[in-house]
């Protein structure tokens, strides 16, 4: 970058248009702040909302990975999120997923209570954590265009995948957007997509 | 009173369950084991690790064990959670969310870790012991007591009792497993 540029984090919501135009037939795993427009962007396809059990979407991601070894798995995590099961990174590397792809939308918050800052705000560092424990690749994308260019390696390279992504705050959150089914309804419609 | 229970049992129990949940096809694994090491159930661990049919998955939490149960089961794959009493008491969150709120059928072997062998669980002096029927009473999850080889078959039947109430159900391993 030359020198007085500045980077605009990337807008969660296009990063989430980006994702629904390329992820083919993978399972995705919203949680917290992206589920309200994924919920448009992606309606009645595989996907299921971790919600009710906020720190989940990596393990949930990770249980539909291995039950679907042949299929994509996409969890959209957030960085407050993560750090409320933190241990899942080592469990997931463990496990070895090779078709898990972890994004972390990353804006240093925790956007659904009022924005208050999560434990170490912005400076904390996810890929070193993932690479620490054991990720097969872990790294950070600022803005857009980037994105766009790693985004079909993103979801065909071999995982556990993490990678970090610098966003602003999304438009919408699960209070100011209250609505979508209810998990057990998600749990349901997608076994028997998947039956 | 209470007697161990050999790990070569439960070991055959987990494997009839995994069959008769698929129906009989024969899978590479024939089901997973999501574990969050527990004292009590040591020497079923210790049995899984040698055991090629049954996949084990070592969790850090049993918030993560939860949510990994939930993944299997959309996918069509069989679980066995097991657990200690603590380890109940950290997850009953994310137990309210998954396996009640989300009518997903979760079976827990929950290790009754300082059980005293001479008292029933609720008069312990322990309160990790004595509550854990309690709380389960509390979220209406159904359990029963594995008290000796005899309750075995207890296994199997609150196995499928998850899965006929689309929700958790828990064997309380009375003492330590051998």
């Amino acid at each position: 970058m030359a020198p007085g540029n500045v980077i605009t984090p990337m807008k969660p919501e296009e990063i989430l248009r980006l994702i629904a135009s390329s992820r083919g037939t993978a399972i995705c795993v919203p949680t917290m702040t992206t589920a309200p427009e994924w919920r448009d962007i992606a309606p009645d396809d595989l996907s299921i909302t971790c919600a009710g059990f906020m720190g989940g979407a990596s393990s949930l991601g990770l249980g539909l990975a291995l039950a679907n070894p042949e299929r994509r798995v996409i969890v959209f995590d957030g960085d407050g999120s993560l750090l409320m099961q933190l241990g899942s990174l080592a469990t997931i590397a463990g496990a070895r997923p090779r078709n898990l792809t972890h994004l972390l939308f990353k804006n240093g918050v925790y956007h659904t209570s009022g924005a208050q800052n999560i434990p170490g705000g912005f400076d904390v560092d996810f890929v070193m954590m993932a690479k620490g424990a054991g990720y097969r690749s872990a790294y950070a994308v600022h803005e857009i265009g980037e994105f766009k260019r790693r985004l079909p390696a993103m979801l065909s390279e071999e995982g556990p995948v993490l990678v970090e992504l610098h966003t602003g705050l999304a438009e919408k959150t699960p209070m100011t957007a209250r609505g979508g089914k209810p998990l057990s309804d998600m749990v349901d419609a997608l076994r028997k997509k998947l039956a | 009173m209470p007697e161990s229970v050999p790990a070569s049992l439960i070991l055959d129990a987990y494997k009839e369950i995994f069959k008769e949940a698929r129906g009989g096809q024969k899978t590479d694994p024939l089901g997973w084991v999501l574990s969050v090491p527990d004292t009590h159930q040591k020497s079923v661990l210790a049995a899984l690790d040698k055991e090629r049919a049954l996949r084990t998955l070592t969790c850090a939490t049993e918030d993560e064990a939860n949510a990994i149960a939930a993944g299997l089961w959309i996918g069509g794959e069989p679980c066995i959670v097991m657990i200690q009493h603590a380890g109940l008491y950290a997850s009953i969150n994310t137990l309210r969310g998954v396996a009640i709120d989300g009518k997903v059928p979760i079976f827990y072997m929950i290790g009754l870790l300082q059980r005293e062998r001479d008292k029933d669980p609720r008069e312990s002096r322990h309160s990790m012991v004595r509550w854990c029927e309690p709380l389960l009473d509390t979220f209406s999850v159904p359990h029963a007591r594995l008290e000796g080889p005899d309750d075995v078959h207890l296994i199997a039947k609150y196995f499928k009792l998850s899965r006929e109430r689309r929700g958790p159900a828990a064997v309380l391993v009375g003492l330590e497993t051998m």
